[in-house]
Formats: C-alpha cells, structure tokens, sequence
C-alpha cells in the first residue's frame, strides 16, 4: 500500500506492506531512513531549513523544518526500535533554480541544515541525490528497505 | 524542427470560452462597471452560480456567514474574488487531466495553477496592488500552453533535456530550440483566441521573463514571484523541473527579501489542505 507524504510531512512505518513516497521534491529535501533488522523505515519531506523563521508555524508543523523535522523522524523511528547505526539515510532533493546562486537559494541552504545536523549527530550519509535544478520523488518499501529515485521526466530507478 | 501548423491545431481543439465568462471578463477589465453588473451576468448562468456559491462556501474562505445568492456573494467578497472564482471555472475544465509530457499527473497542473493563482493574490493583497483580477487569472492560466505542447514535449524530451544540458538555457528555450515554440508563446494564442485582454496576454506570454519583458510590469513581477515559489516548493514541478531562470532583480521591485519570500512559502504549505478542499469543490464542473 502506497502511503503518500505530503510537504511539511513524515511517515514512519513498520508495516512490511507499505511502500512510503514522497513526490516532486523541488528545492524541499526528502530523508528517508531505515533499519534493516527491525525492518522499521521512515519518509520525511521538509521545506526550509530553519525553524526560527516563525516559532508558532515551527510549533504548529514541525515538519516543515529541517531543523525540527530531522530529529522528529530520528525519534519515531526510535520509538519503533530502530538505531541510529544500524540506518540506511538517503538524501535527497535541494534542487535549484538557474543562476539562484545567492539570493534566496533554498535548495542549498536545505542541504545545508541537513549535513549540519547530521555532522553534529554523528549520522553517515550513504546515498544522495542533491542540488541540480531537476525535481525528484522518493520511495521506500518498508519489507525490505528497497529504494526507489524518480527526477524529472525519468522512470523511477533503484538506488 | 516541428510544423508549426499542427501545434496551432491543437489550440483549436481546446474547449472555447464559455459566453458568460467572456462577459464575466469585459466587465472585469471595464473600469466603469459595478459589483451589480458582475452579479446581473453571473446569475442567469446556474452552473456557474451553483460552483461559484461553492467554492465560497467552501473550507478555504473559512466565512462565518453562508453566501446564498451571487450578488451577497459579490458584496461580501468583492468582485476581484468572485471574478477569479468565474476563472476557475475556465482553469479546471482545462488544466485538471494530466499532461504526460510534462510528466504531470492527473490534478498535477490544476493544482499548481490554483495555488500559484492565489499565492499571486496574496502578494498583491499585501503591496496593496490593484487589477488583482488580472494577477489572479494570469497566474492560474499561465501554463495553458502546457497542455497543448505537451504532447510534443513528451516525444523531444531526451532533445530538449540535452539542449538544457549543453547550452545551460531553460527549459523554455529549448522547447523553442527544439520544438520551435514555447509554451510561454502557446499560451499567449490560447489567451488571443480566448479574446483576453492584451495585458493579460502579455502576462501569459512573458511569464518566465524570458528576453524583453517589460522591466516595469508589476502585476508580470507578482506572478512570476508566485510561480517561482511554487516551483521551488515543488508544486506541480513535472520533467521541465526548476530550469528557468531566477531573476533576484524582480523580486527586491516588489520590495520583498528572503523572510518574506519564505514566510509566503511557509504560510501556503499550511493552507493546502484548506486548498485541497477548494480542489474539491471546483472538480467536476461545467461551465
């Protein structure tokens, strides 16, 4: 069963017959995040990178963060008897739109609040597709932790 | 290179502009004209009544009082509101299926549309600009071009794909490099068969201020903002992803900076679901 995650949202799952996919992840950044020996996996598909912007929308949506949405995904995933060594973590996302190379790059600044958070968390990175001005959907199948990447105008490819 | 002939073709065979919406239209773009006037030609339309008293009654205007009749409609929303609504109409019958060139699914674009639409209002709201009528439809109708060329972008995709590679153009360059128009340009001839107004034409035509647009359009700079925004959150994105350039310029025009920009981000990711609901209630119609 295919369990959609929208943006500013997370699913995390040990259902072995669900299937977590987020689609056209523009300058936003998808994380997803499995254990392979309790087969529990998780989806997050966050839009800015600093929760600080408005303290009532952080509060209010989480999710929406990288910096609040990151540590939510970790924590349900724990919650599930997942462990931070034993995770597969994908990346993916953070597209740019040509020549935004200062002003306003958020697709960067995303993939920045994320290497910063996991530089500080001791999290190891073993796949991502980030920045480039393609968009691209994510799906990962909770029975075996199977990968899925779709960019622009491709078929979908396992990584 | 492709015959052009056969594109315009396809533009024949999009559904015309309802009547009503044409006049719904002239009376939007006649200074002189009142909320009566709007009222008085909505009203011996039913569909488009019963869709419009909806979609105001719907979730995402959230009124505490029920609109029962179009003219309490146009009174207590105005008529830049209920103008859009009208054009809402027009966007669903048009945009909703799904456009497989640009690798959009069904609702895809529609969606896009609307949201960019309303964000667009939103910008103007807030900087106080007036025709809003005229921001609202061309951001919802900006990307009609799209679901006449999507057939041919579909069959050049690898051309068009290594074009963008290799020249770093956008994704609108190259359908015109390879397709030999743009969907920019397509929907400036739906828009002209339509018979909008020039304006509003131009707005289609030049919304991703390519080469020559007018510097000092701001309604062009309100809907180009809405629609950058959306394409970085990634709203209804399809195979051209986020090739089009980014043009800081226009945006610090509109006296916008970064918290700004994303704050608007911010505060449209928490109205989707109210827009879903809109979705909702314009679905299915027809006008």
């Amino acid at each position: 069963m295919n369990i959609i995650v929208g943006v500013s949202d997370m699913r995390v799952s040990n259902d072995p017959n669900s299937v977590l996919i987020t689609y056209s992840l523009g300058s936003c950044i998808g994380i997803s995040i499995y254990d392979p020996m309790v087969k529990v996996g998780g989806l997050l598909h966050f839009m800015l990178p600093d929760s600080r912007l408005d303290e009532g929308k952080a509060r209010r949506n989480p999710l929406m963060f990288a910096d609040t949405g990151i540590p939510a995904l970790f924590k349900a995933a724990y919650e599930l008897g997942a462990a931070k060594q034993r995770m597969r973590v994908i990346v993916v996302g953070g597209a740019q739109i040509l020549d935004q190379k200062g002003f306003f790059n958020i697709g960067k600044r995303n993939n920045m609040a994320v290497r910063k958070l996991f530089w500080k968390n001791k999290v190891m990175i073993d796949y991502e597709a980030v920045g480039g001005n393609v968009n691209r959907t994510i799906k990962l199948q909770i029975s075996d932790g199977g990968t899925w990447l779709k960019t622009s105008g491709q078929q979908f490819e396992k990584i | 290179m492709i015959d052009i002939t056969s594109i315009i073709k396809g533009i024949d065979k999009l559904k015309p502009i309802p009547q009503v919406t044409q006049k719904v239209m002239a009376i939007a773009n006649d200074p002189m004209s009142s909320a009566t006037d709007l009222a008085d030609i909505i009203q011996y339309d039913p569909a488009l009544t019963a869709n419009i008293l909806r979609v105001c009654n719907s979730a995402f205007f959230g009124l505490a009082k029920r609109i029962d009749s179009i003219h309490q409609a146009v009174a207590y929303l105005g008529m830049d509101q209920v103008v859009g609504m009208a054009m809402l109409n027009l966007g669903s019958e048009n945009l909703k299926q799904a456009q497989q060139g640009y690798d959009l699914r069904e609702g895809e674009l529609w969606k896009y549309s609307v949201l960019s639409a309303f964000m667009a209002r939103e910008l103007a709201d807030n900087k106080k600009q007036k025709g809003k009528h005229l921001i609202f439809t061309g951001a919802l109708l900006k990307d009609i071009g799209k679901t006449v060329l999507s057939e041919y972008v579909g069959n050049y995709f690898d051309d068009i794909e290594k074009a963008i590679a290799d020249r770093n153009i956008t994704f609108r360059d190259a359908e015109k490099l390879i397709i030999g128009i743009d969907h920019a340009a397509v929907g400036a001839m739906v828009a002209e068969k339509w018979n909008f107004s020039g304006k509003m034409v131009d707005i289609i035509r030049n919304h991703h201020l390519g080469a020559g647009w007018p510097e000092d359009d701001i309604d062009l700079a309100t809907v180009y903002v809405a629609d950058t925004l959306c394409m970085i959150m990634g709203i209804g994105v399809g195979s051209d992803g986020l090739a089009y350039r980014f043009h800081p310029a226009v945006v610090k025009k509109l006296h916008l900076n970064d918290i700004d920009l994303q704050m608007l981000m911010a505060s449209f990711c928490e109205k989707f679901h109210e827009l879903e609901k809109l979705l909702t209630c314009v679905q299915g119609i027809s006008v």
